[in-house]
């Protein structure tokens, strides 16, 4: 079922009979488009939760000087839940 | 997941033996064919989670539309564009208005319009109401590319069948590893996918009780 190695040397294999740009382009599309949508989304996670806490602490020192409440507070996605 | 991608692509890339006709260019198979043929899965997806949005209101299945579109976006772009990349060679073409292309490129373009449909409405309430509509209505259009290889025979082949053995036309040394990149395809969908909705429901959610104390850990 699993045949043999369809390539006797690494420049073969590299060649792919001739179709190199066919093969190689599509693959390496292919790990771009597998690491974009992997570390983006895991990268972005980071980026909300840093985002969030630098405006608590913005928060929390604005209310600790008594200036007026919530200045710099977050008013977008009013339709947060559980509020 | 990796395990799957690693297996299959070495498998794919290393192990299947020539096409009789097309070369090595066979490679190709393996990332087109699982990509492709998960492209067609998000209509019916953002159509269901549209459905929900519409008849119940439940925002976590709006927000299942908004991120699968723009990973639908990507899937069909590769399968469009490693099938040109394919097709150069092996059809002797990049690109005609075949059936099956014109409307996979045509479900390229609705992905691009739900996108943009959402960005281009204010009101968040009315761009979830518009995109579950329009994902609905594009279910359509999926009908219409997995049939258009039988409807129109213009260019792109119908559905293969496979063999069971080896001395049969497209035995096992070529299908099972088609199923693994397949199975690798499908996780690599379902963990990119939980990813973008885990992004959107924390800037959604960023004010409630529970995001707070998530971050606070």
């Amino acid at each position: 079922m699993i045949e043999a190695i369809q390539f006797s040397s690494f420049s073969e294999f590299i060649e792919m009979g001739g179709y190199a740009f066919n093969v190689w382009s599509v693959y390496g599309m292919f790990t771009v488009f597998l690491l974009a949508n992997l570390l983006v989304p895991m990268r972005r996670n980071k980026q909300i939760i840093r985002d969030i806490k630098r405006r608590n602490l913005l928060n929390a020192e604005i209310n600790s000087g008594s200036t007026s409440n919530n200045l710099i507070a977050d008013n977008s996605g009013a339709d947060g839940e559980g509020q | 997941m990796i395990l799957f991608l690693v297996i299959g692509a070495t498998w794919a890339l290393l192990y299947v033996p020539q096409d009789y006709q097309q070369g090595l260019t066979n490679r190709i198979l393996y990332v087109h064919v699982p990509v492709a043929s998960l492209s067609l899965s998000f209509f019916p997806l953002m159509a269901v989670a549209g459905t929900i949005t519409l008849v119940w209101k439940m925002k976590l299945a709006d927000m299942v539309v908004k991120v699968a579109a723009p990973l639908g976006a990507w899937f069909t772009a590769l399968a469009l564009a490693s099938g040109s990349i394919w097709g150069v060679d092996t059809w002797g073409t990049w690109w005609i208005w075949d059936g099956r292309l014109t409307s996979l490129l045509l479900q390229f373009f609705l992905l691009l319009g739900i996108i943009s449909l959402r960005s281009a409405l204010e009101d968040s309430d009315a761009a979830a109401r518009a995109c579950a509509l329009l994902s609905i209505v594009g279910c359509i259009n999926v009908v219409v590319i997995k049939y258009s290889v039988d409807w129109w025979n213009t260019l792109h082949q119908p559905g293969t069948t496979f063999g069971m053995t080896s001395d049969q036309p497209n035995g096992p040394e070529f299908w099972i590893p088609l199923l693994i990149m397949g199975i690798a395809v499908a996780l690599f969908f379902a963990v990119s996918l939980i990813l973008a909705t885990r992004n959107e429901i924390l800037e959604r959610e960023r004010r409630s009780q529970w995001v707070q104390e998530l971050v606070q850990e």
